[in-house]
């Protein structure tokens, strides 16, 4: 397979493309419904990926339309002179979000996804060991207080709707407990029965 | 005499006979020696004389009195005739029943009427209205209704305005002056004509009952719509009271017989010198022929009814009439145009049969000199005989090679066998005829392994030049096809509609594997794969379409570009082998 083996690349950012992303019918919709399959799982790792790499949790159809977006290095291939079209994006979002790795966010619009890159059950895990490791359990935090914490932790930019659906499943485990604060919406985590 | 007078007109026997017919009408029979018969009773005035029989008259010239007593019948007033073969003394007699005048009536006046007219038309000239020929009298009454120079119908114009009317009936009284045989029946008529002119002066117009457009009186029908006109009665009043106004004769009585229709109209002719049978038979045949009727091709509006109205169409209904006569006319054409191609087919059949005979013949012939040349003959005389190397290649520009004779149904009876050997035939135009005879071609497959089947079915028909298959019978021999082709030559339809004939070569997996080591070199877009394959780009694209439906390979449809004004990576879609089949993650893990 001379022509067609490509190898793979660095981005600026660090992150390694796969070879198939030097591949040109990689950035084409495929007709034949078994290929498409197989491509539209490479496509799901590839995002998904990239995501973790990046700590990216919204990914929009405007993304593969407009440049200059946090998702340029994988959407678009300028060595090979290919981009991934709106709509091929589209339906590879509505693809994922039917596999449960994403889901519309905001609801009730099928333009912009929330990647499950890790899943909620993931992230109420990092969550509640965010809080044991330092050593906040039993103390009230705000939502803001986990998202943008003084110090940088895995936690910084976690959408709230993501932080609310890994504290609601805390709270299912009485590993954690909403409560209502002057300013809004407080939580405390609680060592619970299943913490080291 | 009643009958005679009536339906006969004078003539002047002093002029030879052929001087005194019509252009187009001729002599077919002289008898002299002959009687006339008024109704049953001998004519006393016309008992020797001679008779002739015309296409379209009988004359009647006296001997004695040439000049007064001949006088000419119009074949259209006979109906019947009988002939009566004489006996012991009673000579041989030709009886004539006469059909009623004109508009069949009977009615005193409007027979006079028409006899007026019929006088007229016979001896005045007329002067076309269209191309304004005048006209000569001394023709037929048919040939009369039609200008001579333009072909137009006389009445179509409608010339009977009272204008035109007058005057020619002034023309008439002098000429009937002039003529010494003008019966005084005529006279009599033509003087109370003046009488009946005066009464219809004031309500001289007829309105249309249909369209209320107030017509000429001497108009039968409506001149713009064609409805038939009322008949009037001031019209008939002043004739019924005519003979008061007339001189007494004893032509009346006989009138008055005819209007209660008692009497048979009719006369005789009495041979008294032989020669009836003869006569008779060209009588008949001229009665049969009806040549004062108007020719089609001339005035064809004339054609259903010349009996009443020869003249009274005109308007819209003459167009309407005309139009669907000629629909009639063109039906029948084509009718006999097809049995014509039927029997011409026959005819192809047959000829195509002694083609084949002939061709066998010569098979036969150059097979014995081939087997008697080892016997010692030089090997020149196997050599086919010019003559017959001749008579074959005559045969073959003829289209009648016999080597390649199509396969038609009646040569066939099971159908089954049919399409085999239908199936057969196509092998042969397709592979070519197992190498000998005139395909040195090699048939239409033998350099393409794809081929439509439009042009298949196009092609093979093309062959046979006669009974052409029609696309059922085609589709229905394809599955018999394999059979009989070698390499096996089967049939295969595309998602798009395209259905081609084709050899192994091109099968689905064949074609599949050929085009992933093509790709594996170098992807392509379908107008290369078409110039690698040597086929046309849409059959190329259809293929290449089934082999994408397999997974074998997948398409990159670029175009889509970051740098919009790159146009080397222009917008063709490029097949690639599937890149995506077995490929293992090699990107950034965590």
């Amino acid at each position: 397979m001379a022509s067609t083996s490509f190898s793979p690349y660095k981005t600026a950012s660090g992150f390694l493309l796969p070879s198939i992303h030097s591949a040109p019918p990689f950035f084409t919709q495929q007709p034949n419904l078994s290929t498409q399959i197989t491509h539209t799982a490479h496509w799901t790792r590839l995002i998904l990926s990239y995501a973790r790499h990046r700590q990216l949790f919204l990914l929009r159809v405007e993304d593969a339309e407009t440049s200059g977006s946090n998702w340029d290095e994988i959407l678009k291939n300028e060595r090979i002179n290919r981009k991934l079209l709106p709509t091929h994006l589209s339906f590879i979002l509505a693809d994922m979000v039917s596999k449960n790795l994403a889901i519309y966010e905001p609801v009730r619009q099928t333009r912009s996804v929330l990647l499950y890159w890790r899943t909620p059950e993931e992230w109420a895990e990092v969550l509640h060991g965010w809080a044991d490791s330092t050593g906040q359990l039993n103390t009230i935090l705000t939502f803001y207080d986990i998202v943008e914490p003084p110090v940088p932790s895995p936690l910084v930019g976690l959408p709230l709707t993501m932080l609310r659906k890994a504290i609601a499943i805390l709270a299912k485990t009485s590993r954690a407990q909403t409560i209502a604060v002057a300013d809004g919406e407080g939580v405390r985590f609680l060592s619970g029965n299943t913490t080291r | 005499m009643g009958t005679l007078k009536r339906y006969t007109k004078s003539v002047d026997g002093t002029i030879p006979a052929p001087a005194l017919l019509y252009p187009e009408e001729e002599i077919m029979a002289l008898q002299e020696g002959v009687g006339i018969y008024d109704g049953n009773q001998k004519s006393p005035q016309h008992q020797s004389g001679a008779v002739y029989a015309t296409s379209h008259r009988l004359f009647y010239i006296d001997h004695p009195h040439p000049s007064s007593r001949s006088f000419a019948l119009d074949l259209s007033h006979i109906s019947r005739t009988d002939y009566y073969a004489g006996l012991l003394r009673s000579s041989a007699k030709i009886t004539l029943y006469l059909s009623a005048l004109s508009t069949g009536t009977g009615r005193l006046g409007s027979q006079s009427n028409t006899r007026r007219a019929n006088e007229e038309d016979d001896l005045e000239t007329w002067e076309c209205e269209v191309c304004s020929y005048r006209n000569t009298s001394g023709l037929s009454h048919a040939a009369s209704q039609v200008c001579t120079l333009c072909g137009v119908p006389r009445s179509a114009t409608g010339n009977n305005t009272l204008s035109s009317a007058l005057p020619r009936q002034l023309n008439n009284i002098s000429l009937s002056s002039s003529l010494p045989s003008s019966s005084d029946h005529l006279n009599s008529m033509l003087s109370s004509e003046p009488v009946s002119r005066s009464d219809l002066g004031t309500t001289n117009e007829v309105a249309c009952p249909a369209c209320t457009f107030l017509n000429h009186p001497s108009l039968p029908n409506c001149e713009i719509c064609g409805t038939e006109l009322p008949r009037r009665p001031p019209r008939h009043a002043p004739a019924k009271s005519a003979p008061s106004s007339r001189p007494p004769s004893d032509d009346e009585d006989e009138d008055d017989y005819d209007e209660l229709d008692d009497r048979p109209r009719m006369m005789k002719i009495s041979f008294r010198k032989g020669g009836d049978k003869s006569f008779y038979a060209v009588l008949r045949r001229s009665l049969l022929g009806k040549a004062w009727e108007p020719s089609q091709v001339l005035t064809p509006p004339f054609k259903t009814d010349n009996s009443s109205s020869v003249n009274n169409r005109s308007g819209l209904n003459s167009i309407l009439h005309d139009v669907s006569t000629k629909a009639t006319t063109s039906q029948s054409n084509l009718e006999d145009a097809l049995q014509d191609l039927e029997a011409l087919i026959v005819k192809a059949r047959e000829m195509v049969r002694v083609a084949e005979d002939l061709n066998e013949r010569l098979s036969a012939t150059t097979a014995a000199a081939a087997s008697i040349a080892p016997n010692g003959q030089p090997v020149l005389d196997v050599v086919e005989p010019e003559e017959a190397t001749f008579i074959r290649s005559s045969l073959a520009q003829l289209g009648l090679q016999m080597e390649n004779a199509p396969v038609t149904q009646d040569m066939i009876k099971d159908e089954r066998k049919w399409f085999e050997e239908l199936a057969r035939e196509l092998a042969g135009v397709l592979q070519g005829h197992g190498g000998k005879g005139i395909s040195e071609d090699g048939g239409m497959m033998k350099k393409r392994g794809v081929v439509g089947m439009d042009e298949i079915w196009g092609g093979w028909n093309r062959a046979r030049g006669v009974a052409l298959i029609p696309p059922s019978t085609f589709l229905q021999i394809l599955p018999h096809l394999p059979t009989y082709t070698s390499p096996p030559i089967q049939a295969r339809t595309f998602s798009s509609g395209l259905s081609v004939l084709h050899t192994p070569l091109f099968t689905k997996a064949a074609f599949s594997s050929r085009l992933a080591s093509l790709l594996v070199i170098r992807p392509k877009t379908t107008v290369e794969v078409a110039y690698e394959e040597q086929l046309p780009i849409g059959l190329v694209q259809d293929m290449i379409l089934e082999v994408e439906e397999t997974g074998d390979i997948c398409r990159d449809e670029g175009g889509a570009g970051v740098n919009m004004l790159d146009t080397n990576q222009g917008g063709e879609t490029q097949w690639w082998p599937n890149v995506f089949n077995g490929y293992i993650w090699d990107g950034q893990v965590d």
